[in-house]
């Protein structure tokens, strides 16, 4: 019997965009260090300031086969508006990566900076996918329900903001492209996906949503389940979520809010009566294990799809262990060829 | 210590001092399990660091040069040890090995793990049959406390440190009377000089390379062997045909690649080791009449990689500053690894 061959990842390069996130340079650096030590395969460039670089470097464990370091004197901050700062300084680092990656020296893009210069600087140095008129931001959710061989608890709603106006063409393409990235990463092979609409009824909504359903119920590729509410988002009713730009980012606020006001709800009960804190404290491993179950940490980051190379956007606040998941979900999208798929899906 | 595996009567220019477990040998001996399955291993079995019987040859090649090898295996090993460095073509002049049944036998159990009674006495004692001139460079790794001993050994024969503080140095790193007294013994005999010129540290334990910084320059921490063949072209010890032979290796026989060496060189540039001749020494090997190298993909590209990592630091930084090490404060390090009084890195 011959020895059982076991197959190697192929090497990818993630470039990151180390300035301009919440936590400061040394957490992405700390991101990039523990993926150097827990993922042979993944090579980190660092992009950003090189010494505050290597001074966070120097006092983390890393290996450092796995890390280069991309000088870039300039970052985009978090207030700052994009399209000016990047007209400004057009050697910020989030410009910088997305232009190593548009010439080969990276395969995907991660960055936990500011959104809008991140997807600026990608229309800038990425092409769009042949078929993909306008460039989606999907975000994750956790829900009630899992979903895929690795019981994925969060859900993927697209677009949160890059596309204010989508018309139907946009809304069917977003469904494409979100439907082959849940199906790689949360190796769900027929995700379940949702038109949002103020209605379960096909006639429902705005007439752009109106046609893309009837454009989506007909294509066999896609598991398209039709249209859902707002209520379904939390219950993960659908694996992707459809829906324009403006209509998605109230939503993702609204469930940021709502999320934070539970919290604060709860330390008011906390503080407020001694016998509602032992019901927490009775409560305590459940509320720890759903909080350790959806812990965006846990995700990493969210795409920008429709664009012919990767970029996970990581939230501003991330810590190294989501830095270093986001790094592995975008390793996960160039090892799968996402590109491809959807250029494929997209032509049936 | 056994015969030497070569007699050469020249006096050498150049003196190579190595540890062997996690500085030449991929060892595990963290678990009691590891510990029995190395001690059972025989010499095929035996698994060397990519790059180091390469990098020990092509030190060798230059026909000026010791080999001494100072372990802390003990000596019941020799015979598989010897026989694993003749499978790699390593030569050696001087193997020296620790009497661990000795001390078990003399209750001298802090010896056991102990390192600076062991190594120092050995090395300086080594140190004393050397010409004065002779040069020295030392491979160790960050499992124990190869980077203080070293660092302390060149120092004391530079006459950088004084009686003081080595009787301190001693004291708190429990070193037994009978050796330290062996200590001081060799370093009068030894006559001042400043030979070491490097000090290699294998990050076996990929401990971050800041917990070197107070070694000063002259200690590198290297994540693999092509570090320190390029800091050995750098100082003049190999030449860049000799250089690629040891990249070579590595690719073909360790997985390594145009990535991993060009960021192997880069982890080097932004640490402040002049190496910007070096990468023009190699790109010239290859035009020159090593035309076979050239033939050796990827070693071209590896060398435009090169190129490009240089120019993404923009300026490259200065080197560190020389300064003087503080024994005394650092003697932690030098502590056995799960003694109380090691802070951990």
């Amino acid at each position: 019997m011959g020895a059982m061959v076991v197959k190697q990842p192929q090497p990818v390069t993630i470039a990151f965009d180390v300035m301009g996130t919440d936590h400061g340079p040394a957490e992405v650096v700390r991101g990039a260090a523990q993926l150097s030590l827990d993922s042979p395969h993944i090579h980190a460039l660092l992009v950003g300031d090189r010494t505050l670089i290597d001074n966070a470097l120097a006092e983390t464990k890393h290996n450092g086969e796995r890390i280069s370091v991309q000088h870039a004197a300039d970052f985009v901050g978090m207030d700052e508006k994009p399209g000016e700062a990047l007209a400004r300084k057009p050697n910020a680092s989030v410009a910088v990566a997305a232009r190593l990656v548009a010439e080969g020296e990276a395969q995907a893009l991660v960055s936990a900076g500011n959104t809008g210069a991140g997807v600026l600087a990608c229309a800038r140095h990425f092409q769009l996918i042949p078929g993909v008129r306008r460039a989606a931001l999907a975000t994750v959710y956790p829900t009630r329900s899992v979903r895929g061989a690795k019981e994925d608890p969060f859900s993927l709603i697209l677009d949160v903001g890059a596309t204010v106006e989508a018309t139907a063409d946009d809304l069917v393409t977003f469904a494409v492209m979100g439907s082959q990235y849940a199906r790689i990463i949360s190796r769900n092979e027929r995700p379940k996906v949702a038109l949002l609409s103020n209605g379960i009824e096909p006639q429902k909504g705005p007439p752009r949503v109106v046609e893309a359903h009837a454009r989506l119920s007909e294509m066999k590729d896609i598991n398209f389940i039709g249209n859902v509410e707002g209520i379904d988002i939390p219950k993960g009713t659908a694996d992707v979520i459809v829906t324009d730009g403006f209509t998605g980012n109230v939503c993702l606020k609204m469930l940021e809010g709502v999320h934070e006001t539970v919290v604060e709800l709860a330390q008011y009960a906390y503080k407020e009566s001694l016998r509602w804190r032992a019901g927490l404290a009775m409560l305590s491993s459940g509320i720890q294990r759903i909080k350790d179950i959806t812990d965006w940490n846990q995700y990493g980051g969210a795409p920008i799809l429709g664009f012919d190379r990767i970029f996970i956007k990581a939230h501003g606040r991330s810590k190294a262990r989501a830095i270093a998941n986001a790094g592995k979900v975008a390793a996960k999208v160039v090892a799968n060829n996402l590109g491809s798929s959807i250029r494929e899906g997209l032509q049936k | 210590m056994s015969l030497p595996d070569r007699i050469d009567p020249r006096p050498p220019r150049r003196i190579y001092r190595w540890d062997l477990d996690k500085t030449y040998l991929q060892t595990d001996f963290d678990s009691l399990k590891d510990l029995l399955r190395t001690a059972f291993q025989k010499a095929h079995e035996k698994v060397a660091i990519p790059g180091a019987s390469a990098l020990i040859r092509e030190l060798s090649e230059n026909g000026d040069s010791r080999l001494c090898i100072v372990s802390g295996s003990p000596k019941q090993m020799r015979a598989v040890l010897e026989e694993k460095l003749k499978l790699d073509g390593v030569r050696w002049d001087e193997f020296v090995l620790k009497d661990n049944i000795g001390n078990l036998l003399r209750g001298r159990f802090r010896a056991l793990r102990g390192q600076v009674g062991y190594k120092l006495p050995a090395i300086l004692e080594s140190r004393v049959k050397a010409p004065a001139e002779a040069e020295e460079v030392l491979f160790g790794d960050d499992a124990e406390a190869d980077a203080f001993i070293y660092s302390l050994f060149a120092d004391l024969i530079a006459g950088r440190v004084d009686e003081r503080v080595l009787s301190q140095v001693l004291e708190a790193g429990g070193v037994y009377p009978d050796d330290a007294e062996r200590v001081r013994a060799a370093w009068k005999q030894i006559p001042v000089a400043d030979p070491v010129r490097r000090i290699f540290i294998h990050l076996d334990k990929l401990t971050p390379p800041a917990h070197f910084t107070a070694y000063g320059p002259r200690v590198v921490p290297i994540f693999n062997y092509f570090q320190a063949a390029l800091v050995l072209l750098a100082d003049g010890h190999l030449s860049a045909p000799q250089v690629l032979k040891i990249a070579v290796e590595m690719v073909q026989t360790a997985g390594h690649n145009i990535i991993t060496l060009s960021n192997s060189f880069q982890d080097l540039l932004r640490r402040g080791l002049p190496l910007q001749q070096a990468a023009v020494a190699l790109s010239q090997a290859l035009e020159g009449p090593n035309k076979l190298l050239a033939a050796m993909r990827p070693m071209p590209d590896i060398l435009a990689a090169f190129s490009k990592r240089l120019v993404a630091l923009g300026t490259p930084p200065p080197p560190p500053p020389v300064q003087a090490v503080d024994y005394v404060s650092l003697i932690h390090h030098a502590l056995p690894r799960n003694h109380k009084g090691r802070t951990k890195p």
